[in-house]
């Protein structure tokens, strides 16, 4: 229940390290710091110069601020912490908002309140930052809100009387947290004072909590105080001798002792409780290979270290213990173990799946060092490495990968065993597996057209997915699997715009003018049996008649035209789509050639009345038709079924395709308006195929020709032509 | 999951018994060894992609066959089992443990099925918790006339973790009633797990191998126990690449079931039918997901998502996969908030993948760090090869110094002022004859300063002394 309790409301989603701010604090840590670096060449006439000093001000804020940036680089949320100083008055460097989560705004703060400690002896006290901090306890995170809003209890229901020491509560979200205070003491004495203080203030606290709306009371609170005293004092061994690991004080509190000296033995105090507070664990890559800084041509290989999350190592600590063995090693001048992990020339990417079983954020140890920005500026430019398990039986196995995701580094732990996975029988053995003509194309455009980004700026009632969804259903309510289940997504040309413009919520009425020349189109193509599939060199066999073709076709547009049928202009095209359909030959196979006739009779007055209506008011869409056109048939391919065109009462010859009568039309209408045409189509010629043509930019061209007259028997470039 | 079958070989499974069904009498045993039998055929018709491994224990464990999909082979192994001595089930447990690590790891959940008497004899269990280091479910099957085992077995299957359960079989003790009980363990253990595979209005009834098992969340504040959904719906398409290789709490093989198309079928066909020969959706989605390199997110319950993709062990085969995300809209921290993807041409702000962190690292800032010496000592080093190097690097020995100057102020490290000042003296004296007279001039001019109080305003910015020399910079 306990490691429930820990695991589902764990201590370090709150933590505030209270700062011991008093002129104290201002005194030298007697931790020499040599500002030459100790390999350098020292020449003739060298002086060097004395060590400096820190603070213990400056060792205790590093060694805080390293914790932190820990923290907030592997858990960017979930794991607040606040910073306070206290001096004659508790100062607080930032809030729980997550906005304010951050070293940036820290250190920033830091600076304004001004970071030496106050010279003057006035009255200070670490109490001043402890209240302080047991009052931001009890202010919820917006997590802890969140959660608190979808509990029925709130903690304002909380009984006061009972609840304030026992921890007990009527609310299941507890309020667990943990206080590192930073401060020096001499004696004994003082520790059991700042605990019994404390104590009865996080009391008192709690009973106010109780009866407030807006606090919530504190459950369980883990005091670590890290009594930090100069390297030259005399009493280190006492000191020493008055730590003590974590000891209940109540049920609400419990409290821990480590004294150290300021400089590296605060920092790596401190880099040791991290590990435990937020259970981390340490790898080291090795075998890095990096360039010399001063000789790039030789090159040497480099370890880094590594904090994360230890459940990174769990699969490798459940192992083999004989390869753990070889593997984890103390790590020098610290107190906790790290894993040695082989750098392995990186390979692959992610670009494929991985079988990843979990992942974590890293961060380097030492954040700065040549190696560690080295890697980490390889990972950031969007490199993988692979990490190798070396076995002490020999033999290697990649456990985890590194890289960067959008800035982020994570670790990809891999599954190094034998998959359950492995030898599936292929998709092609089992059902659908022997279909060899599934539309992967058009499947693939439909994903490309599907394919996500992240959406911003949503609020929470704008349903996102739901849109996404809707598109989805719509794009799929006909969707033939095979390419021999369908006509009319095989042969596009022949359909599009309609079938886009179909699906789209609404057609105008220029769209569907488009959608009902497509049908048109149809119609004259089935009057002059062309055959609806080209050849096809895939499909073996015979396929179905020509008739049977056409017949298929139309009921396969019809059905997509009617589920889509969702405006006015949709329904028209149904209309139009209908009565085409319903005329064409196969329905009507006694008397076909009648039934042909008036049928392309009125497609054809159909078309004028298009025509009319476009060459006024949009000539483009003559241009666009012209898409669409079928091949102009030659007279031997004409059939005994041709429309004979002479009802029309136009000279029409024989031959000539139901779009060369539409153009024709239109020119005459534009002949007929005012407006003076275009001065190509007044001065062009008659073409080889009966066309007018003109030819554009003549001069260029013959410019270009004596341009590129040298070039590479490029040719020149064919003249563009209007017709 | 894979399962792996402990058979009880102490001397007690020697003993005989007799049942109407047969002439003869026979052991218990021979009557386990069937059992075993009626569980591997069940496998067969209905689990063929199912591991098992078969060990057989008394004082001592032995791994009769390690994992293998070869049933018949297992069956043949059966008949060579002999009885032992008394039976142990610490060695038992301790041989489970050890060969399903070296086969599957630590995370692979998998099922032991305990097949004995239930007579442990004068021996008792020790049970070091965890008792298995795997996820393990346990199912003991006790052959006992009483229908009653050893206090210690019960003890096992309710130790954490371990998800125990104990059967007897029903009635008298015969073949028919263990054949029973073990079709029985089959048919609670090893059900298939159908479930439709959704895209819009395309569908297809579909099996996960293996059956996925519910999950537990836990994380800060959250506990919740998911488990997957029947349908599984494709919301969208993401390059595999973007994807980014997340952790999956499983992977499931996706083989499509026979179905009927839902969508008229407009065309006929001339030739119809044969397995294989009906067009299947998810073998079109593998297909395209294959070769355009993408991979399907989809929903498999509430706030719990899933990526489709294509999955080839060798070159010839392949097929659907489906890896189960961590449950939670927040589970691939690259791709962000799963409840809102959407194509771009639905929604007017979208961002690419992979979406950035909201604060930049501390990997990536290249902040200032003194914790160790070395790279004060290298910030320091890194001023003064500037500082040689004037007037050409006026600007940047001006904005490292500056940014020392700012980091110093920050930690209250006032220290370092007069030892930076000590240091640009020095420095004066080592310049070479060659130097140019701006390096003595400058370097002066900023250790002077750095002695002065007011420079360490946070607020002052240290700017370069002008002189003859770098005039024309300013």
């Amino acid at each position: 229940m306990t490691t429930l309790i820990n695991k589902l409301y764990p201590c370090n989603h709150k933590t505030i390290f209270v700062l011991d701010h008093s002129p104290y604090f201002g005194i030298s840590s007697d931790y020499p710091i040599e500002l030459d670096p100790a390999d350098k060449s020292r020449g003739p006439g060298f002086i060097p110069i004395a060590p400096i000093f820190k603070s213990l001000w400056t060792s205790t804020i590093e060694a805080v601020f390293e914790y932190c940036r820990i923290v907030w680089d592997l858990f960017p949320d979930r794991k607040l912490i606040r910073v306070i100083l206290s001096d004659v008055q508790a100062q607080s460097l930032n809030l729980w908002s997550q906005e304010e989560q951050n070293l940036v705004h820290c250190i920033y703060s830091l600076t304004t309140i001004g970071s030496h400690p106050p010279r003057q002896n006035a009255e200070c006290s670490m109490m001043y930052g402890l209240c302080s901090a047991l009052e931001a306890m009890c202010e919820p995170t917006a997590l802890q809100s969140e959660k608190l809003k979808q509990e029925p209890g709130t903690p304002t229901k909380h009984n006061s009387s009972s609840g304030s020491c026992s921890g007990e509560s009527a609310s299941k979200i507890l309020n667990r947290c943990r206080i590192v205070v930073i401060t020096s003491f001499v004696d004994p004495g003082g520790v059991d004072k700042l605990k019994t203080h404390f104590h009865n203030e996080l009391q008192r606290i709690n009973k106010v909590a109780a009866t407030s709306e807006h606090m919530f009371p504190i459950h369980s609170c883990h005091l670590v105080i890290i009594n930090v005293f100069p390297c030259s004092s005399k009493h280190a061994t006492t000191l020493y001798n008055m730590q003590y690991p974590e000891t209940p004080v109540s049920p609400v509190l419990s409290t821990e002792l480590h004294c150290v000296k300021a400089g590296p033995e605060l920092s790596n105090k401190l880099s040791h409780l991290i590990q435990l507070h937020y259970d981390l664990a340490s790898t080291t890559v090795t075998g890095i290979p990096m360039k010399e800084e001063q000789n790039a041509n030789s090159s040497a290989n480099y370890d880094v270290e590594i904090f994360h999350p230890s459940e990174v190592h769990a699969a490798l600590l459940k192992g083999n213990l004989a390869d753990l063995a070889t593997i984890r090693a103390p790590k020098p001048g610290q107190s906790y173990d790290t894993i040695t992990l082989r750098w392995c020339t990186p390979r692959s990417s992610l670009a494929e799946m991985h079988a990843v079983t979990c992942m974590h954020r890293v961060t380097p140890v030492e954040v700065n060092s040549r190696p560690s920005s080295c890697l980490i500026h390889f990972l950031l430019n969007g490199r993988s490495v692979n990490l190798e398990l070396v076995r002490r039986v020999g033999g290697k196995v990649i456990s985890h990968i590194l890289t960067s995701h959008g800035g982020d580094i994570f670790m990809h732990t891999l599954a190094t065993g034998r998959s359950i996975l492995e030898d599936p029988p292929s998709i092609s053995e089992g059902y659908g597996g022997r279909v060899t003509d599934y539309r992967i194309t058009d499947f693939g455009i439909l994903m490309r057209s599907n394919k996500l980004m992240s959406a911003r700026r949503v609020s929470t009632s704008d349903k996102v997915n739901e849109k996404v969804k809707t598109k989805l259903e719509r794009q799929t309510m006909y969707w033939p699997l095979t390419i021999s289940a369908t006509y009319i997504y095989n042969n596009k040309q022949l359909f599009e715009p309609l079938l886009t413009l179909v699906q789209k919520e609404e057609i105008s009425d220029a769209a569907l003018i488009q959608c009902n020349q497509c049908v048109y189109n149809l119609v004259a193509l089935e009057a002059k049996h062309e055959p609806l599939v080209p050849s096809n060199p895939g499909t073996r066999g015979k396929g179905p008649k020509r008739d049977e073709q056409y017949r298929q076709m139309w009921s396969e547009l019809e059905h997509v035209v009617r589920i889509n049928n969702r405006s006015e202009n949709h329904a028209k095209l149904l209309q139009t789509l209908l009565e085409f359909k319903n005329k064409s030959p196969h329905n009507a196979s006694s008397d076909e050639s009648k039934h042909t006739k008036i049928e392309l009779n009125q497609a054809l007055r159909e078309l004028d009345i298009i025509k009319d209506m476009t060459s006024s008011s949009s000539p483009g869409s003559i241009e666009r038709a012209s898409v669409i056109r079928p091949t102009p048939p030659t007279p031997s391919m004409d059939s005994p079924l041709s429309p004979p065109l002479s009802s029309r009462g136009k000279p029409a010859a024989r031959g000539r395709s139901l779009l060369d009568i539409c153009v024709n039309r239109s020119k005459a209408s534009l002949h007929r308006s005012k407006r003076a045409d275009f001065y190509g189509r007044l001065n062009a010629e008659q073409g080889p195929n009966g066309n007018l043509v003109s030819k554009l930019y003549v001069d260029l061209v013959v410019k270009d020709e004596q341009g590129e007259r040298g070039g590479k028997g490029g040719k020149p470039p064919a003249p563009v032509v209007v017709e | 999951m894979p399962t792996v079958i402990a058979l009880d070989v102490s001397l007690s499974m020697a003993r005989q018994l007799t049942s109407p069904e047969l002439p003869e009498p026979f052991t218990y045993l021979q009557l386990a060894i069937h059992g075993i039998h009626s569980l591997l055929d069940y496998f067969g018709s209905f689990a063929k992609l199912e591991f098992v491994a078969l060990t057989a224990f008394s004082s001592t464990c032995e791994v009769v066959l390690s994992f293998t999909r070869d049933f018949e082979s297992l069956k043949s192994k059966l008949s060579q089992l002999e009885e032992c001595d008394k039976s142990c089930f610490d060695s038992a447990i301790q041989a489970v443990n050890r060969l399903v690590l070296s086969e599957w790891g630590s995370s692979t959940p998998c099922q032991v099925i305990l097949i004995t008497d239930g007579n442990l004899g004068m021996a008792s269990l020790t049970l070091d918790s965890p008792v298995f280091s795997f996820p393990c479910k346990l199912t003991t099957v006790v052959m006992s006339k009483t229908k009653t085992c050893h206090p210690s077995l019960k003890k096992l299957v309710e130790a954490p973790g371990v998800g125990g359960s104990i059967v007897y079989p029903e009635g008298l003790l015969s073949h028919l009633s263990v054949s029973k009980v073990c079709h029985q363990v089959g048919e609670d253990n090893y059900t298939p797990f159908s479930a439709v595979l959704k895209m819009g209005n395309l569908m297809n009834k579909v099996v996960l191998s293996p059956a996925p098992i519910p999950f537990t969340k836990m994380s800060d504040m959250e506990l919740t126990t998911c488990s997957m959904s029947s349908t599984i719906s494709v919301l969208g398409f993401l390059e595999v690449a973007q994807v980014g290789s997340p952790a999956a709490v499983s992977r499931h093989l996706v083989l499509p079931q026979e179905s009927n198309s839902t969508q008229p079928s407009l065309v006929e066909h001339e030739e119809e039918g044969g397995e294989g020969k009906t067009p299947s959706f998810c073998v079109l989605l593998h297909g395209a997901l294959k070769i355009e390199n993408y991979a399907a997110l989809c929903s498999l319950g509430a706030d719990w998502y899933g990526i489709l993709y294509s999955c080839s062990d060798s070159k010839k085969k392949s097929n659907l996969m489906l890896l189960a995300l961590e449950p939670g809209k927040h589970s691939v921290p690259w791709l962000g908030n799963l409840q809102q993807l959407v194509s771009p041409d639905l929604w007017e702000h979208v961002e690419p993948f992979p979406l950035k962190p909201v604060e930049k690292k501390s990997y990536a800032l290249n902040a200032v760090n003194w914790i160790r010496q070395a790279s004060l000592q290298s910030d320091i080093q890194k001023i003064l090869r500037h500082a040689r190097k004037l007037p050409d690097k006026t600007v940047q020995f001006y904005k490292e110094l500056n940014k020392l100057k700012r980091a110093a102020i920050s930690y209250g490290f006032l220290e370092l002022f007069d030892g930076l000042a000590a240091i640009f003296e020095r420095e004066c004296t080592l310049l070479p004859g060659t130097a140019h007279p701006d390096c003595a001039l400058q370097l002066t001019f900023a250790a002077g300063l750095l002695r002065k109080s007011y420079v360490r305003d946070p607020k002052y910015v240290i700017s370069a002394m002008r002189t003859n020399f770098n005039n024309d910079d300013e």
